[in-house]
């Protein structure tokens, strides 16, 4: 005969409909995020790994100042080990929008294309464009890009198999495919566009492939030895440090750990509330417990039977979620890396992973606390729970309150005593719940107030980087010089930091010429968090002669990391190197051969990161804003429902006495309301300590910075937004409340 | 009159089902008397008590208390009869296990204005030396004594008490019996006690019998029996 008990079940379910179904829904939304994300992230991760072979991308790149002739290339491949490819490149400024476009030639052997719309190019005028960029212009086959001296007709939307995010430099923090984009024309084509910022790349491939990014290192820089007595280089980047190919399986199989650690937080948290329930359910049924045990029934029944309910809400929630994950989920999963990133095309493939992760994994850790606590609580003998008698220990002794406080507080205080588990599970998902919040607010405020900073603190409003030396008649055109060296710190990403040898008197950089020391920017002493005094070693970018510079002083500028010394001490460090002419102006001088001009800094290349991590998680920040929403209302709701129902004699005992609602409220809600209003008091500094933490440390293998700050008039948003999650929560409360009958207390039930 | 019963009914269920539970009760009860409602299982003597407490509500008939009718209440001032007027004690003594005796106790002056005091209270009870303990530290006759002290602490005006011995050994339940006499004659505390102990009637000053809904008997004891003197 069936275990006849299971025909509880059904009635449970429908006695706790409200709470079964928000529990249900809640493990539908997460399970089916994440697992749609998991298949989403596995299947574009798997398309861009085999893009690697199938695309045939590079080990690496280099520029020469000038095209190699064929004997030095070979015997670079020679003594590299390597096989090398021209793969140049014009860099142009387009004139109907503000871009830049990086173009390429036809790609035969390496960095293959992938056609995703439209055509290749074939006529001389025509290009193919990256799917982000075009994307981003409104441009599609057809449309025209006008360039200084050509217009192009679009013929395709492609992706570029060693630009599936477009940096610009690698030393870039953040890609930008609103400003930068890339195409390829045929090779007539590529010939015809003017030669002004011709780009002689080359990549390579070696012969033998290294094993690990370790061995490549060692490789590249072997590599590097070889190049730079035969060749001026102007940029070496092997594949492991070029971001535009790196970046985004970096960022994909980070976010995927991410995403996994915190749906298992919310499944300890999810089974920590269901313990809790269950622990409230069997003190309620002691007495039902005790008789079945002493009829026969054994503890293994009554645990499997007390498990039947969390794990069967979590099983449906896992199947829905997870049949949502592969109709609907996965393509909104999808979409935000196809919104970021300029990947090949992709199929979604069926992952065993996903299923592991969130339905597996999650129903085991269900499984593993509610049967730690179940057993716990059943070990008791059935005399006990005939008794209703259920502590473990001896007779609980009360602690004692100071009689001088009121009744009334006291009677609250034994109320958060009593329920303290439940109020600690609270608590740590309210953390939880409002790090979400509050991630979801800050980030775009955060990111609008760097790019004001940004614009409110430039080095100028022009700044030209020049190949050779150049004269101007720009009235406000003030010469500097500048050299880029790259920073090697132990835990930090290796990054290169512009130092800039300014005039005394300079119009646009003010310090004390008389320091002694550099004067470093303020993002390089907020990510390094340097002091005066300190001493910052700084390597040649494609040689190894180190330089010890002091740390002199401090100059407010957000926008990146860079260094600044004056004119005449600039000389005296650099003496021997390859110095850059600088042009800082008011307005961008008109009068200089284009030709000359390596490149020019704006407010737009400042503020590239910024508007980049606007546009890739501007629509994921509402999603966490409504996660963290419904996570903190679900916990809160669902713990303090149970310290109501657990206290419902005692809440109907002093209705019967004479306690008016309101005071009834103001016993065992108020109780939930200090402890949820002093969780969100507590955790959101807490949360928002702990996001800074994790922006910082995020920072380290990230090029650049940006300074993690929150106004406090979000941090008290925050606040008012999970005080009115709860004021909804209390109104649901004290309806509860309110419901339970007098004739509660009369039930024959301790 | 104190108390006025006149022509409560009430039943439970509906359809085939439906109980008439209260079939028309004219009950009248003097400041101070000792009432005890005599009856067996489903005679409608709890039932009755609970119309009384303002816990449940009669389908028909009213109940008035020095002339204020409880039907003309709304839920708030319900609340503020059993608050001013009520004090309760049942079988199971329903005391907040997270709170200590004293703590119960307190509970039930809270709602008074001019409640006695305490620790006196407790003393008198003999719980004084128990008042940090929860309730689940001490035996049956020490909680109901809790009970007992958390409704009288207000000096309310009716004390009513349903089955308060009915989990109680013999030597505990005569305890208790004695104990809320002396509440009775000390405090002026009209009492209604529910019981099937037909024995208890003895220390009642009115003895109302119930069966079937209806009241059989309603008579007024010439001689009292002190709860001590109690024997069943």
């Amino acid at each position: 005969m069936r275990n006849p008990l299971i025909k509880r079940i059904p009635r449970e379910y429908k006695s706790e409909l409200g709470k079964q179904l928000a529990v249900f829904a809640f493990f539908v939304l997460i399970i089916g995020a994440v697992s749609g994300f998991i298949v989403a992230a596995d299947s574009l991760i798997k398309s861009y790994n085999d893009s690697f072979e199938k695309y045939n991308i590079e080990d690496g790149n280099f520029e020469l100042m000038e095209k190699a002739d064929d004997e030095l290339l070979r015997s670079i491949e020679d003594e590299g080990k390597i096989t090398l490819y021209e793969n140049f490149y014009k860099q142009e400024e387009t004139k109907s929008f503000e871009s830049k476009l990086r173009i390429f030639g036809e790609r035969d052997e390496i960095d293959l294309v992938d056609l995703l719309e439209g055509d290749m190019p074939s006529g001389s005028s025509e290009i193919a464009i990256d799917r982000l960029y075009a994307q981003n212009h409104k441009l599609e086959k057809g449309s025209t890009i006008k360039l200084e001296e050509k217009t192009l007709t679009v013929s395709g939307i492609v992706a570029l198999s060693d630009y599936s995010a477009l940096f610009e430099n690698p030393s870039d923090m953040m890609f930008d495919n609103d400003m930068f984009g890339v195409g390829v024309m045929t090779d007539e084509g590529f010939e015809a566009l003017r030669d002004n910022h011709i780009h002689y790349s080359y990549s390579w491939l070696y012969d033998s492939k290294p094993k690990n990014d370790e061995q490549a290192e060692k490789m590249s820089e072997e590599l590097i030895k070889v190049i730079s007595p035969k060749a001026q280089l102007t940029n070496f980047i092997p594949e492991f440090s070029n971001q535009a190919i790196v970046f985004t399986g970096n960022d994909m199989t980070g976010d995927r750990t991410s995403i996994i650690v915190f749906l298992y937080i919310t499944v300890v948290i999810l089974a920590f509330v269901f313990s809790i329930t269950i622990d409230s359910s069997i003190t309620a049924e002691a007495g039902v417990i005790g008789t079945l045990r002493a009829s026969g029934y054994t503890r293994g029944e009554l645990l499997r039977h007390y498990l039947i309910v969390p794990t069967l809400t979590l099983l449906a929630g896992a199947l829905v979620g997870n049949i949502l994950a592969y109709t609907v989920l996965e393509k909104y999963m999808a979409q935000a890396y196809l919104l970021s990133y300029s990947l090949t095309s992709y199929k979604v493939l069926f992952n065993a992973d996903a299923f592991i992760y969130t339905t597996v994994v999650p129903m085991a850790i269900m499984l593993v606390i509610n049967i730690i606590t179940l057993t716990a609580k059943l070990r008791l003998s059935p005399l006990k729970f005939l008794r209703r008698d259920l502590s473990r220990r001896k007779k609980k002794k009360a602690f004692r309150l100071n009689t001088k406080i009121p009744i009334i507080i006291r009677f609250r205080l034994r109320i958060i005593f009593q329920n303290m588990p439940g109020y600690i599970t609270l608590v740590i998902g309210s953390f939880l719940a409002n790090a979400i919040l509050l991630f979801g607010m800050i980030f775009n405020p955060m990111l609008l107030d760097y790019q004001e900073k940004v614009k409110d603190n430039m080095l100028a409003p022009s700044i030209c980087v020049l190949k050779a030396d150049a004269e101007t008649t720009e009235k406000t055109a003030e010469k500097a010089k500048m050299i880029s060296l790259t920073s090697h710190v132990e835990g930090y990403v290796k990054e290169d930091i512009p130092i800039y040898g300014i005039k005394e008197n300079s119009r646009f950089i003010r310090f004390d010429h008389d320091t002694d020391g550099l004067i470093f920017s303020s993002s390089y002493r907020d990510k390094y968090g340097l002091s005066e005094g300190d001493t910052v070693e700084l390597k040649q970018q494609y040689g190894s002669k180190k330089f010890k510079l002091k740390v002199g002083g401090f100059y407010e500028y957000p926008a990146a990391l860079a260094i600044f010394t004056d004119y005449d001490s600039f000389d005296e460090l650099f003496k021997g190197e390859e110095a850059l002419n600088v042009i800082f102006s008011n307005k961008k001088p008109d009068d200089i051969d284009d030709m000359l001009i390596a490149s020019t800094i704006t407010e737009a290349d400042l503020t590239k990161t910024s508007r980049q991590l606007i546009r890739s998680f501007s629509s994921l920040t509402s999603v966490f804003l409504v996660f963290g929403i419904v996570m903190s209302a679900l916990v809160i709701y669902l713990l303090a429902k149970i310290i109501i129902e657990k206290n419902e004699q005692s809440i109907s005992m002093t209705k019967i006495l004479g306690y008016s609602d309101r005071e009834i409220n103001g016993l065992y809600i108020r109780s939930t309301t200090i402890v949820a209003i002093g969780s969100i008091l507590l955790t959101i500094p807490l949360a928002y300590l702990v996001l800074s933490k994790a922006f910082e440390v995020i920072f380290r293998s990230f090029a650049g910075y940006f300074e993690f700050t929150v106004s406090p008039l979000t941090l008290i948003r925050a606040g008012l937004l999970g005080v009115a999650v709860y004021v909804v929560i209390a109104l649901l409360l004290i309806r509860k409340v309110k419901r339970i009958k007098l004739a509660e207390a009369l039930k024959n039930v301790e | 009159m104190f108390l006025e019963l006149n022509g409560i009914t009430k039943h439970f269920g509906e359809g085939e089902s439906r109980v008439e539970v209260l079939k028309g009760i004219d009950l009248d009860i003097e400041k101070g008397e000792f009432t005890v409602l005599l009856g067996p299982s489903g005679s409608g003597k709890s039932t009755l008590l609970n119309i009384i407490g303002g816990i449940d509500s009669a389908d028909t008939g009213y109940i008035a208390i020095n002339g204020e009718k409880t039907a003309d209440m709304n839920e708030a001032k319900l609340t503020r009869y059993r608050r001013k007027h009520l004090g309760y004690i049942f079988q199971q003594y329903n005391l907040i296990p997270n709170l200590n005796i004293k703590e119960n106790v307190e509970v039930g002056a809270y709602l008074s204005e001019a409640p006695l005091d305490v620790d006196d209270l407790l003393k008198t009870l003999g719980l004084y030396e128990h008042r940090h303990k929860l309730p689940n530290q001490l035996s049956g006759g020490q909680q109901q004594r809790t009970a007992i002290g958390r409704a009288i602490v207000k000096n309310p005006d009716i004390l009513l008490c349903d089955e308060p011995t009915g989990a109680l050994d013999y030597n505990t339940s005569k305890e208790i019996l004695k104990l809320i006499a002396e509440v009775n004659e000390k405090y002026g505390s009209t009492v209604i006690m529910v019981t099937h102990n037909d024995a208890i009637k003895n220390m009642a000053d009115r003895v109302v019998k119930l069966r079937d809904g209806v009241i059989r008997k309603n008579y007024m004891n010439e001689t009292k029996i002190a709860a001590a003197d109690l024997d069943w």
